[in-house]
């Protein structure tokens, strides 16, 4: 049987032992899916939320974390508020028109008690990285920003961290920013492109991967319906999300982008992968596109992709498998 | 059925002269005239290469117009792919030149002539970058309909480039050009590397095209050599892709092929200069886009390559 990072083949953990696992996010309703289920699973021990813009402004991503801690039960997770504004500066595109003006499809909680950390996301990832070096994975679902930039405060981080797995990217694919982008990626392409090539293990998940995996309408019924502990939660704040699904992508349901990528951190046997050198387009109209060198062809002179170690690019799904394991994790009382 | 005229735009080029051959045995279309562009050669030894070709043919009544030496931006760093095709473009086997000249006309000049004396029945096949093509959509604003047809090996649709993980040889040969005549409007079929990769005349069939009787057949497998080592290195793959005959063949027998439509734009800088995108409207974005109102391409999806790579070799053979 294959061992994957202490995962057997058939998904029982082989060591007892969790996997330390801080989550980059901009909650952001697909975000909340994907941190309530890691809550629920017991084979990460999450060290820590960070903060970033995308779905929300970083603020409002810092806000929606410390609830979905408190929503939890968990109030003593860190939260590390991380860069309101890409490497390059300028205000961000938040996409409040797909997860509703507060981020969790405008259901308006009110505001969590607990504190943000004193710490910044990149001072944080930097620290528990050096900490238990080799042992921290990062799971990075929205722009890359304090990624980038805890490789640049720290040059070891790099080879500490045990794996970055990355939601992001369109490859071979239409974006969903634009034809060439997806929104992560466009949302900061500099912080992108470094984080590529800095040489960590990386693991991407672009969308033409994650727009496989879909829950339906008649999913989403049965969903709050269950006995899952945040199933209704869940179900109320993906209304709006659900809505927008239908006039963008003609989909009666959701796009499971970030609990997919969760999937990828403690269920890596669920997908195959390609390795191959990937650059992020900074300029022009193909700004954010990401392009990935599938090595098939020996190039007779040095090129952008020349000299830059591989990451791991999530080439097919077993969505089957996928949508068992999320539907198991989300119907958990 | 008359057949369809075509004008070749060509850089010979050893799949150039082989396109240029199939289309001259090809009883759907008629080839009125060629014109050269930088690429495979530089454009001048083009012109000679094709002045060349059609004396081999003995079809020296064909015009051949002279193309752009520079980019659609002036630009004189042109990336010219002799280690593919030899320094003479042509396998390096040192044919006399050709006794036949040029017309004084450019190629440009000439495209928008043939364009406007047979409105909506002239169809170029573009083999090379694309920038005659820009040159007379700029010169004739009335070119783009007047042309019948554009049928271009261009592109790297959803795989990567042959120049680079990002570029196809033709777009990166000339990005600006390419992006002009991809939203011009003009009835567009591009025919990419993610098609033409699937077209391989194998070394088998070579030995077939050389054990045949066909003058054509003869020609091609002595100018061959260096292209198919050039394959054996960089692909590993025990054969050639026919990306310029298979072009020709969309424009000879179109159903050969399946297309989509949609509209494409070429990234003209950065690190995926050269990259083309197709956009074919499956999605919905909330923001306009630097594709949103563009004219929409045929973009060629499927070929039945058994059948296009009988149909060209027969053809060659039968020469």
């Amino acid at each position: 049987m294959a061992k994957v990072n202490g995962v057997v083949a058939n998904g029982v953990f082989a060591s007892a032992k969790p996997e330390k696992l801080i989550i980059d996010t901009d909650p952001g309703i697909d975000d909340s899916m994907a941190i309530l289920m890691a809550f629920q699973t017991p084979e990460v021990e999450i060290l820590g939320l960070t903060t970033v813009f995308g779905n929300v402004s970083t603020e409002d991503a810092t806000r929606n974390a410390l609830l979905l801690c408190e929503l939890a039960g968990r109030p003593d997770i860190p939260v590390a508020e991380g860069s309101p504004e890409p490497l390059k500066g300028g205000k961000p595109r938040v996409a409040d028109f797909v997860h509703g003006s507060d981020g969790l499809g405008n259901t308006y909680f009110s505001p969590p008690n607990a504190e943000k950390s004193v710490k910044g996301a990149a001072e944080f990832l930097v620290d528990k990285v050096s900490e238990f070096p080799g042992e921290v994975s990062v799971l990075a679902l929205g722009p890359l920003t304090n990624v980038a930039l805890a490789i640049k405060r720290d040059s070891s981080f790099a080879s500490k961290v045990k794996k970055i797995v990355v939601l992001g990217g369109a490859f071979f694919a239409l974006g969903n920013v634009n034809p060439a982008a997806e929104a992560n990626i466009y949302g900061d392409p500099e912080a992108a492109d470094v984080v590529f090539t800095s040489g960590a293990d990386i693991v991407v998940v672009g969308i033409n991967i994650t727009t496989q995996v879909k829950l339906t309408d008649a999913d989403l019924t049965e969903l709050r319906q269950s006995k899952g502990k945040y199933a209704e939660l869940i179900c109320n704040m993906c209304k709006f999300y659900r809505d927008w699904h239908v006039k963008s992508d003609g989909v009666h349901g959701i796009f499971l982008h970030d609990p997919v990528s969760f999937v990828a951190v403690v269920r890596p046997d669920l997908f195959t992968y390609r390795k191959g050198v990937v650059r992020v387009e900074t300029q022009g109209i193909c700004v954010g596109h990401t392009l990935m060198d599938q090595g098939l062809k020996r190039w007779n002179t040095s090129n952008p992709w020349t000299g830059y170690s591989p990451v791991a690019v999530a080439w097919t799904v077993n969505v089957e498998g996928i949508l068992a394991y999320i539907k198991k994790q989300l119907t958990k009382p | 059925m008359t057949p369809k005229k075509i004008i070749i735009d060509t850089d010979p080029g050893i799949d150039d002269a082989m396109a240029i051959f199939l289309a001259l045995r090809s009883p759907e279309v008629e080839v009125i005239g060629l014109t050269t562009i930088y690429g495979n050669v530089y454009t001048t030894l083009a012109t000679m290469n094709a002045l060349h070709l059609l004396e081999v043919a003995g079809r020296t009544d064909i015009p051949v117009a002279e193309g752009s030496h520079v980019t659609i931006t002036k630009g004189t760093k042109l990336r010219i792919a002799d280690f593919v095709h030899g320094s003479d473009g042509l396998g390096n086997q040192n044919f006399p030149p050709p006794s036949g000249k040029a017309i004084k006309q450019s190629a440009a000049e000439f495209l928008v002539e043939q364009a406007s004396l047979h409105p909506g029945e002239v169809t170029v096949v573009a083999l090379g970058p694309l920038t005659n093509l820009a040159l007379a959509i700029e010169l004739d604003p009335a070119f783009a309909k007047n042309v019948g047809q554009i049928v271009l090996l261009g592109g790297a649709f959803c795989v990567n480039g042959n120049v680079n993980p990002a570029s196809e040889a033709n777009v990166f040969g000339d990005p600006e050009a390419a992006d002009i005549v991809f939203t011009s409007g003009a009835d567009v079929v591009a025919v990419g590397i993610n098609v033409t990769h699937q077209v391989v005349l194998t070394d088998a069939d070579r030995e077939k095209l050389a054990n045949s009787n066909g003058k054509f057949a003869q020609y091609l497998c002595k100018i061959m050599g260096i292209y198919y080592s050039y394959h054996h290195d960089a692909y590993s793959t025990r054969g050639v892709y026919l990306h310029d005959p298979t072009t020709v063949l969309a424009a000879v027998n179109p159903s050969l092929m399946t297309y989509t439509e949609g509209v494409v734009r070429v990234q003209t800088v950065g690190i995926t200069r050269g990259l083309t995108i197709l956009y074919n409207k499956q999605k919905r974005f909330e923001e306009v886009t630097e594709w949103s109102d563009k004219p929409t391409v045929k973009v060629a999806v499927t070929v039945d390559a058994p059948a296009a790579v009988k149909l060209i070799m027969d053809r060659l053979m039968e020469s």
